[in-house]
């Protein structure tokens, strides 16, 4: 069963320059770009962000497995309509066995969904130990 | 030299090695479809059948195999569909799981022939990745999708299973189809044509007499058996000549096969050799069947024509032709004759449609998935105390726990908990949030107080109600707006997008699933929460950040319910934890969770809207009874000018309540009048009260027939104003 561990850290909405020259506080902190003007900052407890309008919330809504590369060459790409990418530290974002999800690559890859769908995902996902 | 049996229709029919079922049927004399002639290479329809238990499989594309069951079409009318008897479900079949094989190449090149394998050959030469299908190699091909991607059927001795192919290019090498007869007895048995007729003689079967049609003929005459029997056709003189036969060999000319290149307009795909040739069309039909899939005749296209449909597509449409399993193999070529012959131009052929070959539902589903319902945090505690969990607005929520009732009395004599937690939630911030929540909402914002929340439809352009929730104000230019559970994602696009749009400075950042919230409700709803550390509640429509049970709170008060109710949003990671203090705590005070069910029949006798559920697409606040939470007098907002235009209007909708005696009709039911039983409406929500000890019922009334006294389910019901409980709003407020 695919195991997926919460993930907490800050999620901060801010304007995109803000957020590139942004500062994160924690134990090995990993900055996920959600968006241009969205990040999730994985173990982060602290964030500088210079935008007075930032929304900056604890979040542990998120879960995450890390994956070895032939469980993404092979198992999530057979649960995948779109072509997965190769090269490392890219944020993709879309449906996995029917499941929204973001991957971000890497050896290993982090795989993320938010901790409503866990179950269903670890479930269709079931060929991953 | 007998290979084995087939059974076709509960009779076994001998066959020999290399036969398809097509030929085993004729080589046993008897007709693999429901007559007409015979291509034998899956271009046409005329040798559909049932096939071990899916309908519609060319027969002459399936290879015959010992106890394989063959079931032929009815003459007239459809295959019947397989039923199931829900009494006795041990005997529904089980769920059919097929795999997948996701591919991708440069080039996929269907069809292994002459043109297939040159162009292969062509592309491998240029260092391209090339994937060639072709049937007789295992190789199905049943549709290409935009994309460009083929999804076929794949098999070998050991496994058969789905091939999704995605390619740069996709080259349909597929030949040519010859062309069938279209005249008076086209529909007999023993007409095939010459390259089936090969195949007949390779397999060693018999064709008795045989005349060789290489014009079209005046018609094929029968014997009373329904097989072919002469063939008249005009002679040197043009008299006419008939020729008795057992078999009538049509060699018509060729028409492409580019059924799949007709599928997408994708500039990917493209037909190479035969499949792309301007072959010539046959002589424009003058009578007979066109169309022997759907029966369409040359007298039907002609009605067609008549009444204006001259326009290939529209033709189709219009007379059926070509929307048969073999999506105008048979047909297309004279159809385009037909047009041709009466406007002097050559009509495109029309498009073609996945499958190409008979697939079955497991095949095309293969490997998709239903959408994912989500769960909350609290799910296995409702599963533990015994909820009936349902999929409601994109998540898993309890139903009930096992005694409705008894969670409507808790909520309104007592204290009850609710999972919330499936209620959209956004954070917006930014120094033109108000700007932007003015243009957003037809309420007034900017006059909602830090500390304060206010009710909001959200319409769209059109003035329709799209969704409904709370506005809350955390700060000068920082709210929390909060949707319903089915809506939450489609608000929050729809805000980014304005947002956007107007090029405001907002931030928006999505909380709904990193946020729970139980919903506090009852007389004992402040007793509770203050055993728990919340000293000082907040009033009606207020909102405060506090700690309960160790777990940060948004604590916002408001009620669906009618009774005093908090609304305690927090981290996911802390729902479990809440919801167990509340429910110890709580105890002597006869807390006890309650479903949606009851939560439904709560807001029943309220009168609240639930937005997808009572309401339409085209619901306004003036059709739901709720103008009172539009401001006309805001110089702007989205939907003000559709809502100015159609206030000058007559409305003939009203959502309304009823009441009625003894139990509540089932959502749904229509709602008549009570002179002419005419149906005025239906109903959208019912609920007995237990309560007011009658049925209540919010409904539509339509055509502006508002009567005052309706019949539902057979009985009478009487308009009734909401809220029909406290209409006064005391309860909530206290």
């Amino acid at each position: 069963m695919l195991a997926l561990e919460p993930l907490r850290g800050l999620r901060v909405v801010a304007s995109a320059g803000a957020l590139d020259a942004a500062v994160w506080s924690g134990d090995a902190v990993t900055v996920v770009r959600f968006a241009p003007d969205e990040a999730f900052g994985i173990g982060s407890t602290a964030v500088d962000v210079d935008d007075p309008d930032a929304v900056v919330e604890a979040e542990a809504g998120f879960v995450g497995a890390r994956l070895e590369r032939f469980q993404v060459s092979v198992d999530l790409a057979a649960h995948t309509d779109w072509v997965l990418p190769d090269e490392p530290a890219i944020l993709a974002q879309g449906k996995i066995a029917g499941v929204p999800v973001k991957l971000l690559t890497g050896e290993p890859a982090l795989l993320i969904t938010q901790a409503a769908y866990a179950d269903e995902l670890a479930r269709r996902l079931d060929c991953i130990e | 030299m007998t290979d084995g049996r087939i059974v076709v229709d509960g009779r076994p029919v001998e066959f020999e090695a290399g036969d398809s079922i097509a030929i085993a049927v004729v080589r046993a004399g008897e007709v693999p479809g429901r007559g007409g002639a015979l291509c034998l290479a899956g271009d046409c329809g005329n040798c559909l059948a049932t096939v071990d238990g899916v309908a519609y499989v060319r027969t002459c594309q399936v290879a015959a195999r010992p106890g394989t069951v063959i079931e032929r079409h009815p003459a007239v009318g459809k295959p019947p569909l397989p039923t199931v008897d829900l009494r006795d479900l041990a005997r529904v079949p089980a769920a059919v799981e097929i795999s997948v094989n996701r591919l991708r190449t440069d080039v996929a090149i269907i069809g292994g022939g002459r043109s297939g394998s040159a162009a292969a050959r062509e592309a491998e030469a240029a260092g391209r990745d090339v994937f060639v299908l072709d049937g007789r190699d295992g190789n199905e091909v049943a549709g290409i999708y935009p994309g460009p991607a083929i999804v076929a059927r794949s098999w070998d001795e050991t496994l058969e299973e789905m091939l999704h192919l995605e390619a740069d290019e996709i080259v349909v090498a597929t030949g040519a189809a010859e062309i069938h007869p279209v005249c008076p007895g086209s529909g007999l048995a023993g007409i095939v044509t010459a390259r089936a007729a090969e195949q007949l003689t390779a397999a060693g079967i018999d064709l008795g007499r045989t005349v060789l049609v290489s014009r079209g003929p005046i018609r094929f005459e029968g014997d009373a058996a329904g097989r072919v029997a002469a063939v008249v056709s005009a002679g040197e003189d043009g008299a006419e000549v008939t020729e008795p036969c057992d078999t009538a060999i049509v060699d018509l000319g060729r028409a492409p096969r580019d059924l799949l290149a007709r599928m997408t307009r994708d500039q990917g795909v493209t037909a190479v050799g035969s499949a792309a040739d301007d072959h010539p069309l046959p002589p424009a039909p003058t009578s007979g069947v066109v169309c022997p899939c759907m029966g369409t005749t040359v007298d039907d296209l002609a009605g067609a024509w008549d009444k204006g449909y001259t326009e290939l597509e529209l033709l189709k449409r219009a007379s059926w032709a070509g929307l048969g399993p073999c999506q105008g193999g048979a047909c297309l070529p004279h159809v385009r004759a037909f047009i041709a012959a009466r406007t002097g131009t050559v009509p495109d052929p029309f498009t073609a449609r996945p499958a190409a070959r008979q697939i079955t539902l497991a095949e095309a589903a293969a490997d998709t998935t239903i959408d994912a319902f989500r769960q909350t945090p609290l799910h296995d505690e409702h599963v533990a105390l015994g909820a009936r969990m349902d999929r409601f607005g994109g998540w898993w929520r309890p139903w009930h726990y096992g005694d409705v009732v008894g969670e409507y009395w808790a909520v309104r004599e007592g204290v009850s908990i609710g999972d919330v937690s499936t209620l959209g939630k956004l954070i917006v911030s930014g120094p033109d949030v108000i700007e932007a929540l003015e243009r957003i909402y037809p309420c007034h914002v900017a006059d909602i107080k830090v500390g304060r929340s206010r009710y909001a439809l959200l319409l769209n352009e059109r003035g329709h109600v799209m969704d409904d929730g709370m506005i809350l104000r955390d700060a000068e230019t920082r709210f929390t707006l909060t949707f319903t559970s089915g809506g939450a994602a489609n608000a929050e696009m729809w805000i980014r997008d304005w947002v956007e749009t107007w090029g405001l400075r907002v931030h928006v950042m999505d909380r709904t699933m990193s946020l729970a919230a139980i919903n506090v409700t009852g007389p004992f709803a402040k007793e509770l929460l203050g055993r728990l550390g919340l000293a000082d509640p907040p009033r009606f429509l207020g909102h405060v950040r506090a700690d309960i049970a160790g777990v940060p709170c948004h604590v916002m008060r408001l009620s669906f319910t009618g009774e005093a109710a908090f609304e305690l949003h927090h981290p996911i990671d802390g729902s479990v934890q809440l919801w167990r203090a509340l429910m110890s705590q709580g105890h002597d005070l006869g807390v006890r969770p309650h479903g949606l069910q009851a939560l439904f029949g709560l807001r029943l006798e309220k009168g609240h809207v639930i937005v997808g559920m009572d309401t339409e697409l085209d619901s306004t606040p003036r059709r739901l009874g709720m103008d009172w939470a539009v401001r006309m007098e805001k110089p702007a907002f989205i939907g003000r000018g559709s809502l100015e235009r159609t206030a000058r209007l007559d409305d003939e909708r009203r959502w309304v309540g009823f009441a009625m005696d003894g139990e509540a009709p089932v959502e749904g039911s229509p709602i008549r009048s009570m002179s002419d039983s005419e149906i005025i409406g239906n109903v959208t929500g019912s609920w007995t009260s237990p309560l007011l000890g009658k049925a209540l019922i919010l409904g539509w009334q339509r055509y502006g027939r508002f009567d005052d006294r309706v019949e539902i389910d057979g009985r009478e019901a009487v308009v009734t104003p909401t809220p029909f409980y406290d209409p006064e709003g005391l309860r909530a407020r206290a």
